[in-house]
């Protein structure tokens, strides 16, 4: 059965009823027949009762009859009230059978019969006042008396067989009412009680096949009713036919502004503006929506803080089983969303500091920011639509177009996230360098293409300066290098010859000249080697470092040991001790590290205290991956102050008479170090030793 | 092939040099030679050439028994005269001193490259000018057997 529950239980119970009003009405009328069986039946009782009474006065009319007859007596007292008690009697039966003729009939017949009686009665009276006793007992001989009062009792006992059968009667259709009244109530009872149990059981079959029904789309619209909740771009909310709100998602909250709980109950027509509201158009978009099955517009909507937004709404008619509309469901959307996104990204697009051009997969140009214009001196109408080729001759559409081996969006992939360098097109037929960057835009209608265009003709210019400027630095460096060169080399040879003469001067002639010439001599000779050890100094510094091509992976502890070596003849006359923990292999020059230890230790040798000089020479790895050496010692300490001094060419701290040297030691070291990529410092106090550091990076070093 | 100290003649040395003063000074160290020296004088390399080859006014020269060059020379340079000499089957087998003012690894590894017998940068003082001198005389014109051709 189709019918819905409330139908079946409305059917059931109308049945119900039904049974129950039949048998009702069935009882009610056999109660009342029954009830007059009972009155009749207590009737007949009543008139039998009557009779009996009547059967037995009559004896005593007889008896009273046969004494006066006997005694002559007047009619006695007794006699009378039996008379008047039969008279009675007859009188009350006549009132009680007066619906039955046949007892009305002999009840007159009884009433004559006792006319005769009484006059008979008189007669005899007479007769025996006036014949005396025999006269009397004559008439009674004659029986006349008796017959009448035989008759009399004749008819009442033929009136009590009458009301006996009646009583008979009577009482069996009683019985039979009352069998016919419990049939009807037994009968409707179960009939009542069959129906009621069989709705009972059809309408708990319902409700238990719709509640598994009922469970199982609750549990999918549960899951339904979580994701339309967690929908955050659409309002989704229902309504009921009137269009009152019944249900409430996330969206709509954000869209609308509304809480669940303040819309729920509300009608929908608050979400449209008051001159829609006056025009009804609410309620025509759920007529519409009723007999379309849905109603898809967009207009104006108004949020609960009273500002309006452009909506594109679809109103859907919901509509059960039977057909009948139920509600109606609401997806809608906020579109200046989507037009402030859109702004959004125009801004974006402004705000960079690129030309930016989105192009189509055609190659034509369908939006630029401010920047492009002004890069390509074209206003933005001239390019909207137009072909990009126009503004970038080369190598930008070239790059969108699918061929034989790749798909457009292959094309693309290619290019994003790397520069391309072309060159672009201005209005006035200029050129000028750019850079390109191409991201992808997927859209409704396929792949944009964004490229953000990058005007690089400062950066070419500069690129182009910064190489001559490189080049230009390169070459008067090798200018430098060579003139320190040639200059010591060249220098080296005239001064070779002061020198030398000035030796052979002061050997071939000293003590043949006067003191004052050999003095003279002296001092010639003296600033000749001094010029020459400079000019020595100056080729090696101007050397140091320069020749990196024979780096390769080297033991520091055999360019420490070789640098001893060549330290032998200083460290044996100063009695140096000079120790070392265990050094690393490193990638170098072995010559260059040996130079530095050799310059680091001697030095660290050559600046002693009065004690005995103790040398120690550690490494270490730091956290930036530099190999730091450490020369320390015990010798006469560094002022703080001329830290940076003491690696500057030439620069001494110390007397000639203290300490020799020219001060090129130090510089060297620094220049090397400083050619591998690494660094050299100094920690030490006055009178308390030094520490020379020098880091060397480690891997790969330009 | 005759034993340096067996032979009767003084040793004939080329010195190949363009400082006058150097010229001097190697006079000058060569004066206390135990040997008897005698020493020939150019000042460039075309002239070294003319020289070794007995060419124009040196049509007469002796053949060298020894070469002291300078490799910084006008004209020609002392490497050509160096590659020159080396290569020529006449003059190969005379040693080769050279006695220049570069101590330049390139410089030194050239030479010996080219067949130089010797490298000796000048030493920048007297004393060492002397010494180096003095110790080519001992140990070249002493003590090293040279081929010779009989003049």
């Amino acid at each position: 059965m189709r019918l819905p529950l409330v139908r079946k239980i409305q059917f059931g119970f109308s049945a119900v009823l039904a049974v129950l009003l039949v048998v009702g009405s069935v009882a009610y009328r056999d109660l009342l027949a029954s009830a007059h069986s009972e009155r009749w039946v207590q009737h007949t009782h009543e008139v039998l009762e009557h009779l009996a009474t009547l059967q037995s006065a009559i004896p005593n009319i007889e008896t009273g009859y046969r004494g006066r007859a006997l005694t002559g007596a007047e009619t006695s007292q007794s006699s009378r009230a039996s008379l008047a008690l039969v008279e009675h009697e007859e009188m009350t039966l006549r009132a009680l059978t007066v619906d039955n003729p046949g007892q009305q009939r002999r009840l007159a017949t009884l009433a004559a019969l006792m006319e005769q009686t009484i006059r008979l009665d008189e007669t005899l009276v007479r007769l025996r006042q006036a014949g005396g006793p025999k006269a009397a007992a004559e008439l009674i001989q004659t029986g006349q008396g008796e017959r009448i009062l035989q008759q009399s009792r004749a008819v009442v006992s033929d009136m009590q067989v009458e009301e006996r059968g009646l009583l008979l009667q009577r009482g069996a259709d009683a019985e039979r009412r009352r069998r016919q009244t419990q049939a009807a109530l037994i009968f409707g009872s179960v009939a009542g009680l069959l129906i009621a149990t069989l709705a009972a059981w059809r309408v708990q079959r319902e409700f238990s096949r719709r509640g598994r029904a009922e469970r199982a789309s609750l549990e999918s619209e549960e899951r339904f009713r979580v994701v339309l909740a967690g929908v955050q771009d659409y309002a989704i909310f229902t309504l009921d036919p009137h269009g009152t709100v019944i249900s409430w998602n996330t969206g709509a909250e954000r869209i609308k502004g509304y809480k669940a709980a303040e819309i729920i109950g509300q009608n929908f027509s608050c979400f449209y503006p008051q001159e829609d509201i006056d025009q009804g158009i609410p309620q025509e978009a759920l007529r519409t929506a009723a007999a379309n099955g849905k109603s898809a517009t967009e207009c104006w909507r108004v949020r609960k803080d009273g500002s309006r937004f452009w909506a594109s709404l679809l109103i859907t008619a919901a509509r059960d089983a039977s057909g009948n509309l139920v509600g109606f469901s609401e997806i809608s959307r906020d579109m200046s969303e989507r037009q402030e996104t859109e702004a959004k990204y125009r801004g974006l697009l402004e705000a960079a500091p690129d030309a930016m051009i989105v192009v189509n997969q055609a190659g034509k140009i369908v939006l630029l920011n401010l920047q492009a214009e002004k890069q390509f001196g074209y206003h933005r109408d001239e390019l909207l639509g137009q072909e990009i080729r126009n503004i970038i001759p080369e190598g930008f559409a070239e790059r969108l177009i699918a061929d034989g081996t790749r798909t457009a969006a292959e094309a693309l992939a290619q290019q994003i996230g790397t520069g391309i360098e072309l060159s672009g097109h201005r209005k006035d037929g200029g050129d000028f360098p750019i850079e390109i960057m191409l991201s992808p835009l997927k859209n409704a209608e396929g792949i944009l293409v964004t490229a953000a265009i990058r005007d690089i003709s400062v950066r070419k210019d500069a690129e182009k300066h910064l190489l001559k400027t490189v080049g230009e630095l390169k070459r008067s460096n090798e200018e430098l290098q060579q003139f320190a060169y040639v200059a010591s080399h060249d220098l080296q040879e005239p001064l070779r010859m002061v020198a030398s003469y000035t030796q052979l001067l002061a050997k071939r002639y000293t003590g043949r000249l006067d003191p004052d010439a050999d003095e003279y001599i002296a001092y010639a000779v003296d600033g000749c080697n001094r010029m020459q050890a400079l000019i020595q100094d100056l080729l090696t510094y101007s050397r140091a470092g320069t020749d990196t091509r024979s780096r390769r992976e080297i033991s520091s502890e055999d360019a420490l040991r070789e640098a001893l070596t060549n330290l032998r003849a200083t460290i044996k006359e100063s009695g140096a001790v000079v120790t070392h923990d265990s050094l690393p292999a490193i990638t170098m020059d072995d010559t260059q590290l040996v130079q530095v230890f050799q310059n680091l230790v001697g030095n660290a040798v050559k600046y002693r205290s009065p004690e005995i000089p103790r040398v120690h020479v550690t490494a270490t790895k730091n956290a930036g991956n530099e190999c730091v050496f450490a020369v320390r010692d015990n010798g006469v300490g560094i002022d703080p102050r001329y830290f940076e001094r003491i690696f500057i060419l030439f620069q001494r701290l110390h007397g000639r008479n203290e300490f020799t040297g020219t001060g090129i030691g130090l510089a060297i070291c620094k220049k090397i170090v400083e050619r591998l990529g690494g660094r050299i410092w100094v920690e030490s106090q006055p009178a308390k030793g030094s520490t020379f550091y020098f880091a060397l990076p480690q891997g790969e070093v330009p | 092939m005759t034993d340096s100290s067996g032979n009767a003649g003084p040793l004939e040395v080329l010195l190949i040099e363009d400082s006058p003063g150097d010229v001097r000074l190697t006079r000058e160290a060569l004066k206390d030679a135990k040997v008897h020296i005698h020493l020939n004088v150019v000042s460039d390399g075309v002239e070294a050439m003319a020289f070794l080859e007995r060419q124009g006014e040196f049509s007469n020269a002796p053949r060298p028994d020894l070469i002291l060059l300078d490799l910084n020379l006008p004209k020609k340079d002392g490497r050509e005269v160096l590659k020159d000499i080396k290569e020529s089957a006449t003059l190969g087998n005379i040693p080769v001193v050279i006695l220049t003012m570069s101590a330049s690894e390139v410089d030194i590894l050239k030479s010996y490259r080219l067949h130089a017998n010797c490298y000796i940068t000048k030493p920048v003082n007297l004393d060492g000018f002397l010494k180096v001198v003095q110790s080519i005389d001992s140990f070249w014109l002493s003590v090293v057997k040279l081929p010779r051709e009989r003049r």
